[in-house]
């Protein structure tokens, strides 16, 4: 009793010291201990590719994606993809903001700024104080779908997303608007279940809103929320060697509206659903060097109506359309210290079949890209990559298939207090 | 499948005592030691590699999921590395906030805080030097703040876990002496490190530090650095380059063979080195390897 009078009086004491020296600007209302952790993330890149910049970005993945390379339009601003242009791109600057919010949640937001304008990548909240291995997330939010999906550009091993994920969901992958809940087992191995329910406004493959004037619409939307992702993963390690693999499940509905294109305009409305698996293999040789093989696989089955429509937006024909699409990556990467990495990447589509009214007459399933790079990281915070690319997946709009080479030489830099990356 | 989900399940419901998961060896063994047969130690990180760079891979979130509780050494030594794990173990129990949360840097006062932190400096932990474990005395202050942890965790036992800390002080204290009578001699004796991990080491025996092998720290030798110790040495005749088990030893090989100068393996973690399999052997092998 004694002693915990003694050490109240002291502590007592010790505040009471302690106010005294607190110098007069920090008696008021100062906040700035509350400082959240911010970064910014700089990308930029010097292009150089054998191909007609005014042409590259015409060119398409037959049946599968719309230019490529071109630009896209969203939250008010139209840019293109990562590295498009020849010569020097910024591909952005990207401001991080984390915090915990309470006891109870932390919230985390990352805004993109290129040239062409601003974008929430993400803004979102998550909780902290559930137990049994539950984790709830809302806002917008990279989709953990597969494995590459949930990661920023800046994490990833090349500069340009893989063939199949851009071809099919965009550069973003599948960023939307939503709310997510997983769940751990407790079991001795990793196990985790997701599921997510979101907008649904990817424009490359889904979407739920009205096309066309809405008295007389060329489809009627969908109600919204229009988009369900489900996922399980497991992994477990043997020795120093870490096996990851996961199931993924994509449904929602499909509303893609291209009335507005100058050549064909055209809209498709139906039910999209991507099946998904990824594997990964990662070997530690020791603190600093690994060999990582990762491989994801999409497989995509749409099934609607496509519309085609004249300048007024009038629906001039309709025809069913099926497409069942499918394709990989499988990427290799050596880390030999924590200065340099090697990779090697291989892209595919292994499947393009278009039924509309009868199988599609050209729907080449040929297509392919091959990558390489090495990168240099000066530490931590600032790596060079470069990277070299052979893309066979574009054909012109004479449905000649292209053969692009692209060098690629990127900067990526960070400052501030940046939070650790998930494995 | 209700079978398999109880048979699953079953195994976490029968054992009592409490699941600690820990971030590295020592923090393990010192808990088992006050612990004994009432905690169960999950150490997250391997004792022979660089505690700086652990791979938060899947298998460590079930680990940290399925924890009742979570001690780390804390002053940044974990920050690449442990905040994504508990981020996805959704288990509030090991969330810094909480009480069955014990951050071990918080009981110890660290050396070397910097006095301006910016990136040009390389990787600088801002709190000050992290190693603070290899201070042997130090050890005690942990045991006994590990003691205070578990008692405030599971009561029932406190007269167990207050028996197991009194014999494990006693054991120590008789060692620290024997350490202390080791490196009398060695006081004053100038070393040269790869990185600074045994600041704490040095300063409880009087070792004088004067240049680490890595410019800065986080940051990979470079030649001119490396030909500006060379020159240092030939100067100022360290005894020896400490070297620890988880950097290539080509630097200093190449140094050696320059200077003449010693390498000395210096294990930093239970582990580390085959040998080394206890906090004893440890201090032991530390102490001793400088004779």
């Amino acid at each position: 009793m004694k002693k915990i009078l003694l050490t109240t009086a002291l502590c007592a004491t010790l505040v009471y010291a302690e106010n005294i020296l607190l110098p007069t600007e920090k008696r008021t209302f100062d906040q700035s201990k509350y400082i959240p952790d911010i970064s910014l993330v700089l990308d930029t890149s010097y292009v150089t590719r054998n191909a007609d910049p005014d042409e590259v970005g015409h060119f398409e993945v037959p049946g599968i994606a719309h230019g490529l390379l071109g630009s896209h339009g969203h939250d008010g601003a139209t840019h293109a993809t990562y590295n498009a242009k020849e010569g020097f791109n910024l591909n952005y600057a990207e401001l991080i903001l984390t915090s915990n919010v309470d006891p109870y949640f932390s919230m985390e937001g990352v805004f993109h700024m290129s040239e062409n304008g601003f974008a929430i990548e993400e803004a979102y909240f998550t909780s902290t104080a559930l137990e049994h291995g539950f984790r709830f997330k809302g806002g917008k939010f990279l989709s953990n779908f597969g494995y590459i999906n949930v990661q920023h550009h800046h994490f990833w091993d090349f500069g340009d997303m893989p063939l199949v994920y851009e071809s099919f969901l965009g550069m973003h992958g599948i960023n939307e608007v939503g709310a997510q809940l997983q769940w751990t087992a407790p079991t001795p191995f990793y196990l985790m279940a997701g599921f997510e329910l979101l907008q649904g406004t990817n424009e490359q493959m889904f979407g739920n809103e009205t096309i066309g004037d809405p008295e007389d619409p060329v489809a009627k939307g969908a109600t919204a929320p229009s988009l369900y992702v489900a996922y399980l993963k497991s992994s477990f390690d043997v020795g120093d060697t870490t096996f990851l693999g996961g199931l993924s499940y994509v449904y929602g509905e499909s509303r893609i509206d291209h009335t507005e294109d100058e050549e064909s305009p055209h809209a498709f409305s139906g039910v999209s659903q991507i099946y998904g698996a990824d594997f990964l293999v990662k070997h530690y040789f020791d603190s600093y060097s690994y060999l990582k093989f990762q491989n994801e696989y999409l497989y995509r089955d749409m099934d609607g109506t496509q519309y085609s429509v004249d300048e007024n937006v009038t629906v001039t024909g309709s025809t069913p359309l099926l497409k069942k699409q499918a394709g990989f990556y499988s990427q290799l990467i050596y880390a030999h210290d924590t200065n340099w990495r090697f990779g090697i990447r291989y892209d595919a589509f292994v499947k393009n079949e278009i039924v509309k009214n009868g199988p599609e007459a050209f729907a080449p399933d040929n297509m392919d890209k091959y990558s390489a790079m090495i990168e240099y990281h000066t530490s931590e915070f600032a790596r060079f990559r470069f990277q070299y690319n052979r893309n066979n997946a574009l054909y012109n709009e004479d449905g000649e298939q292209q053969h692009i080479d692209t060098f690629m030489l990127q900067a990526n830099i960070s400052i501030g207090a940046h939070g650790a990356h998930d494995f | 499948m209700k079978k398999l989900l109880i048979l699953l399940l079953l195994p976490l419901s029968l054992f009592a005592s409490l699941n600690i998961a820990v971030t590295y060896p020592y923090i393990g063994a010192l808990t088992k030691e006050i612990g004994g047969e009432h905690v169960d130690v999950e150490v997250l990180a391997k004792g022979n590699w660089d505690p700086h760079f652990v791979v938060p891979r899947p298998s460590l979130i079930t680990k940290v999921r399925n924890a009742d509780a979570l001690i780390m050494n804390g002053a940044q030594l974990e920050i690449g590395w442990l905040p994504p794990l508990i981020r996805r173990a959704g288990n509030n129990k090991v969330t810094p906030n909480a009480s069955s949360f014990l951050n071990l840097a918080q009981h110890i006062e660290l050396i070397n805080k910097p006095n301006s932190v910016d990136r040009s400096g390389g990787d600088i932990h801002p709190d000050g030097n992290p190693h603070f474990h290899l201070n042997p005395a130090n050890v005690i202050t942990l045991a006994e703040v590990i003691k205070d942890f578990l008692t405030k965790l599971d009561a029932s036992n406190s007269e167990i876990y207050n028996t197991n800390l009194l014999s494990f002080k006693e054991k120590w204290e008789k060692k620290l002496l024997e350490w202390q009578t080791k490196m009398e001699s060695k006081k004053g004796l100038k070393v040269i490190q790869f990185h600074d991990n045994l600041a704490y080491f040095n300063k409880a025996y009087g070792l004088n530090n004067l240049a680490t092998i890595e410019p800065l720290p986080g940051i990979p030798p470079s030649s001119k650095h490396t030909i500006e110790l060379i020159k240092l040495i030939k100067e100022q005749k360290p005894c020896c380059i400490l070297h620890d088990v988880y950097h290539s030893t080509k630097t200093a090989e190449f140094i050696q063979e320059k200077t003449g100068i010693k390498i000395i393996l210096m294990p930093h973690d239970i582990s580390a080195l085959d040998s080394i399999e206890d906090l004893t052997s440890l201090f032991d092998y530390l102490t001793g390897a400088m004779q």
